[in-house]
């Protein structure tokens, strides 16, 4: 039996071997993928036709209620809105890519584009209907590879510090706009030592993603991630960052264990005093806190070295180049890029406006939360346009849990990161 | 098990017999020999297992009562503290529950069948019939299941949209209506029954498909009964080529319409979740509790004559 | 006892007995028998198994799909590079440490809950297999919730309990320790439903009036299963054995969810950072990765037939 075994594998490879004879004509063009990358014009007058959107989670499920507006402001336009999971949406998004069966246009995360924009799938931002300039600039740029824009910033996100109010005052300690790293680090061990929180502050030690709650420190001591054509992750401001970010763990004012879904409920009920994270965790607080826990808690912004620059995120609106309305699909990314849809969406489903007008009015421009984390806004950073970037985050995470759980320093570490990042290179 | 199993010719030294007849059941009630001291002792043994196992299926069932803040307490609790069915409306009122199920449904019955069907043919042939290329084909058909799907992901997609058939029940149904495991599964299962039947039958001049048909199938479903349960199940809980090859609502199945809804980017909505991994378990554990029937002993052996 | 041949395939004896005109009726019949689960097969299956063949013998990413063609050939280079990939050595590692413990543990246990659920019980025999196939159709979500709760370094079960006879539980799923053996015992939880009933089926070809026979000639318990039913189930065991090895070999959802491959990657699977690079767009990468994996698949699975395959 085990001949047979062999047999039939042996016959297998050489089909396959044969049928690779076929393929050695071909090879990569010497100029690369030298895709039209100059935007076209979008026509003028009202949008019309037929035009299939994809949308993710939470936000595509109340993207109809917008298009309905769309369609009655474009009575000839149709707009199909086809709701998918956030969870596989970026594989869902590259196998259609491969398959050539995508749809007129797509939200995408914005860490996401780069490599979507590196396919040739994806129609270059017509300047002409859309402005830059109306964007925060963390958030525009994410849009951009090599100097073009491929996308526009549907909504933003950044991340800043929840913190629980009532044990920073029986500590004695405020954080303030403007505050610095020791400022930080007292803050948190104060809560820890005088409010008698288990731990000071919750961060992340290294796993998938740590890259976005590390390189806030390093921006704010100027780090850069890329220069020209190389990865520089091992530089003194990034080395600084590292070594500050992992001080919390061992100084035991942030835990290394922490249970998955724990961070919340161990906010809520005191035993940890401080957090990094996104504007999500305000409904997520309010939904498990209840409205007794609602005045405990409230957000600073980042401290500030050099600057208090922070991560930004969000998503980014595509339209692809099969798609046969283009110029509709643009009209539509433009009508969602106005003030009334801006605000209509905060007000569905709480995403952030990427339009900075939009923030000008209504709650955005009251509620002191909110307003904190507009500020933020103008501060924030995002990953390098670079289409490996999820491959290359991937050493600098290692690096980070590395340093974060004690088993290594932060200069070897990084240097380990920085050539196993460039052996990776651009993808180009 | 019906009559027809029962071979007619009186040459074979092996026979089927009827599981449910009289004298089996005379058997078992004056108890099995040798059997009842150890008993007891396998029931204590079964019922302590059983506590460790149901744990998070009971979890799940209770979790599905409960409200999604009352699910994401660390350390969670076991009982609903405040009861509610909000869950389960929220599945049936906002997704459109009829449509993914009737999805859901049709998807993994064809390729259930497909494979019962198609793999026990195969099966049967690679276990008991002679001629050439039989060796290469099983090689083949084993060497496939060793390939990682995530590789050969995108190459399948691309030929089926090549094909023409993203959106359609066709693109969700063909790539797994003939899957190896069940080739194997057979194969292995069919070894395990004697040749004599099928010479005594070719010797009463039987035809090939008559007596694979008539009598070696019929033996076999405890086999088929396992395939199904195994098959139905994977195919019920696919996730990622549904997700892929249908490109609109009304194709989704229960596993994607459900992510769409209960998963978020930030947080997921747990009660949801659970509310529709239960309602997603139902069918297959209505599946399972019809097909488990099936593992009765097909075949035994008769005095010699 | 002609019967106890029944395991093995007819040998060429049974061949030369049949005249020729049957030979090739039977020959003629294989194929037809074949014919309609390769056509679907060779288009479905090897159609895209020999595509990623080809493709990792390629410099083939995400941003080269609209033109797969126009790719460069690396021939061995994603191979080369795998060899020195400190990451899937470890990954490689992990997975050995998963298999040559995870196998042994999830069949024999299997085995065991087969044995006993065919054992004659006859009161709540339904009730019982579907008990044991429970954990199979759990939704993983809430398997990660109770697994994590049970593993909770302060508050867990699994550490209450060690509590009680003084000792001091680690922190399972962030010691690099000790996250891997919580898996594994955690997987052997969740698969071996599946194997039970594939048992159960097997168990049904070994007839009951072969134990009977030996029970009235004196054999005990043990000497019965040893020498009736392990014989008999041979070829069920080695489905079971070759099948639970390749599904854990790409075992990949317990640390997807339970730990995310660390701490410090101990417990990233071969499978899981296939996965990963396929997400990164490294299509040609993970390809490679892939077949390396199988060509240890393949020569495990060669052994495995030749212990416990029927000799011929």
């Amino acid at each position: 039996m085990r001949i047979l075994h062999k047999r039939g594998l042996t016959r297998a490879v050489t089909v396959t071997l044969l049928a690779g004879i076929v393929l050695t004509g071909c090879g990569r063009e010497e100029d690369g993928a030298a895709e039209d990358t100059k935007a076209k014009k979008v026509s003028g007058g009202k949008a019309s036709g037929e035009i299939t959107v994809w949308a993710l989670g939470a936000e595509g499920e109340k993207l109809g209620e917008i298009a309905a507006d769309f369609e009655a402001e474009n009575p000839d336009a149709k707009v199909t809105v086809t709701v998918i999971p956030f969870d596989a949406a970026h594989d869902k998004i590259a196998t259609a890519i491969a398959g050539g069966q995508t749809p007129d246009l797509s939200p995408v995360g914005t860490t996401w584009l780069p490599e979507f924009a590196a396919t040739g799938a994806l129609d270059p931002t017509p300047t002409d209907v859309i402005d830059a300039d109306a964007f925060f600039e963390g958030s525009w740029s994410t849009t951009e590879v090599d100097g073009t824009s491929f996308g526009v910033p549907w909504y933003t996100e950044t991340r800043q510090i929840y913190y629980r109010k009532d044990l920073a005052e029986k500590a004695g300690v405020t954080p303030e706009k403007g505050w610095s790293w020791d400022d930080l680090k007292a803050f948190t061990k104060g809560m820890q030592d005088k409010a008698g929180a288990k731990w000071g502050i919750s961060l992340q030690p290294g796993g998938q993603g740590s890259w976005q709650s590390v390189m806030p420190f390093a921006w704010q001591k100027g780090a850069e991630l890329v220069e020209g054509d190389t990865f520089t992750f091992n530089t003194p401001p990034m080395q600084e960052a590292l070594e500050y970010y992992a001080s919390f763990f061992e100084e035991k004012i942030s835990p290394t264990d922490l249970a998955t879904g724990a961070l919340e409920t161990g906010f809520i009920n005191g035993e940890i005093g401080a957090f990094v994270s996104g504007p999500w965790h305000m409904g997520i607080l309010r939904d498990q806190g209840g409205a007794e826990f609602e005045d405990k808690w409230a957000v600073a912004p980042m401290p500030t070295e050099e600057a208090g620059t922070s991560f930004t995120g969000g998503s980014d609106w595509v339209v692809f180049k099969d798609s046969k309305n283009r110029d509709t699909a643009w009209k539509f990314v433009d009508f969602l890029s106005q003030d009334a849809q801006q605000q209509k969406l905060y007000e569905l489903v709480g995403s952030l406006p990427a339009v900075q007008s939009t923030w000008e009015s209504g709650e955005l421009s009251t509620d002191p939360l909110l307003k904190s984390f507009g500020e933020q806004l103008q501060d924030a950073k995002s990953a390098p346009a670079v289409a490996t970037w999820e491959q290359v985050a991937a050493p600098l995470d290692d690096a980070i849990e590395q340093v974060s759980l004690g088993k290594s320093d932060a200069e070897s570490a990084l240097a380990d990161a920085e050539t196993k990042a460039n052996g990776i290179g651009f993808g180009s | 098990m019906t009559t027809s199993t029962r071979p007619e010719p009186a040459t074979a030294t092996v026979a089927a017999t009827d599981h449910a007849g009289p004298r089996r059941r005379r058997r078992a009630a004056t108890g099995n020999v040798g059997e009842p001291r150890a008993i007891p002792w396998v029931y204590a043994v079964l019922i302590g297992g059983l506590v460790l196992l149901v744990g998070p299926f009971l979890w799940m069932l209770l979790g599905s009562f409960r409200p999604d803040r009352e699910l994401k307490q660390v350390p969670p609790a076991w009982l609903p503290e405040n009861p509610t069915l909000d869950n389960y409306r929220t599945l049936f009122t906002d997704l459109d529950f009829p449509t993914y199920f009737v999805n859901s449904t049709v998807v993994a019955v064809a390729i259930t069948m497909g494979n019962l069907i198609f793999c026990s043919m195969l099966g049967y042939a690679l276990a008991k019939l002679h001629f050439p290329g039989k060796r290469a084909i099983f090689g083949l058909v084993l060497g496939t299941l060793m390939v990682p799907g995530v590789v050969t992901f995108v190459p399948l997609f691309v030929l089926v949209s090549n094909l023409g058939m993203v959106n359609t029940f066709p693109g969700l149904i063909f790539p797994f209506l003939a899957g190896p495991f069940g080739v194997f599964l057979m194969r292995q299962f069919f070894q395990s029954l004697p040749d004599e039947l099928i010479h005594a039958a070719r010797v009463d001049g039987a035809g090939e498909w008559r007596i694979f048909r008539s009598i070696m199938l019929p033996l076999c479903k405890p086999a088929l009964a396992t395939l199904g349960i195994l098959t139905f199940l994977a195919s019920w809980n696919n996730f990622l080529w549904p997700l892929v090859v249908a490109q609109s609502e009304e194709r989704y199945t229960l596993p994607v319409a459900l992510a769409i809804y209960a998963i978020g980017e930030n947080s997921s909505d747990y009660g949801l979740l659970m509310a529709g991994s239960v309602a997603i378990v139902l069918p297959v554990l209505l599946v399972f509790l019809v097909l488990q029937k099936h593992f009765v002993r097909g075949i035994a052996m008769t005095g010699i004559k | 006892m002609a019967a106890v041949t029944a395991g093995s395939p007819s040998g060429p004896s049974t061949s030369r007995r049949s005249p020729d005109r049957g030979r090739r009726r039977e020959v003629v019949a294989a194929y037809l028998f074949a014919l309609p689960f390769l056509a679907l097969f060779l288009v479905f299956t090897i159609g895209p198994v020999i595509a990623s063949f080809l493709m990792s013998f390629t410099d083939l990413r995400s941003a080269d799909v609209r033109s797969p063609l126009a790719v460069g050939l690396i021939g061995l280079e994603n191979y080369s590079k795998l060899l020195s990939d400190e990451t899937f050595h470890k990954a490689a590692f992990n997975t050995g440490y998963f298999v040559v413990i995870g196998v042994p543990l999830t069949m024999g246990l299997a085995l065991a809950v087969a044995v006993a659920l065919d054992s004659g019980i006859t009161r709540m025999r339904t009730f019982f297999r579907v008990g044991y196939y429970l954990p199979v159709v759990t939704s993983i979500v809430a398997v990660a919730v109770v697994w994590r709760f049970l593993l909770q370094p302060d508050s867990g079960i699994v550490n209450t309990l060690l509590g009680y006879v003084g000792i001091d539980g680690p922190s399972w799923l962030r010691s690099t320790t000790w996250a891997m053996p919580s898996l594994i015992v955690m997987s052997a939880w969740r698969n071996m439903g599946s194997l039970v009933i594939i048992f159960l089926a097997g168990l049904q070809v070994v007839p009951k009036e072969m134990h009977e026979a030996a029970a009235i000639d004196g054999a005990g318990a043990w000497a019965r299963f040893r020498r009736i039913t392990l014989p008999m189930m041979r070829p069920t065991l080695l489905f079971g054995g070759v099948v639970t090895m390749i599904g854990y070999l790409q075992f990949f959802e317990e640390p997807f969810v339970m730990t995310r491959g660390g701490p410090l990657d101990s417990t990233l699977s071969t499978a899981y950072y296939t996965y990963n690079q396929f997400g990164f767009g490294n299509y040609s990468y993970a390809a490679a990765m892939a077949y390396v994996l199988f060509v240890v698949i393949a020569l495990v699975t060669a052994l495995q037939f030749k212990l416990l395959g029927s000799k011929d």
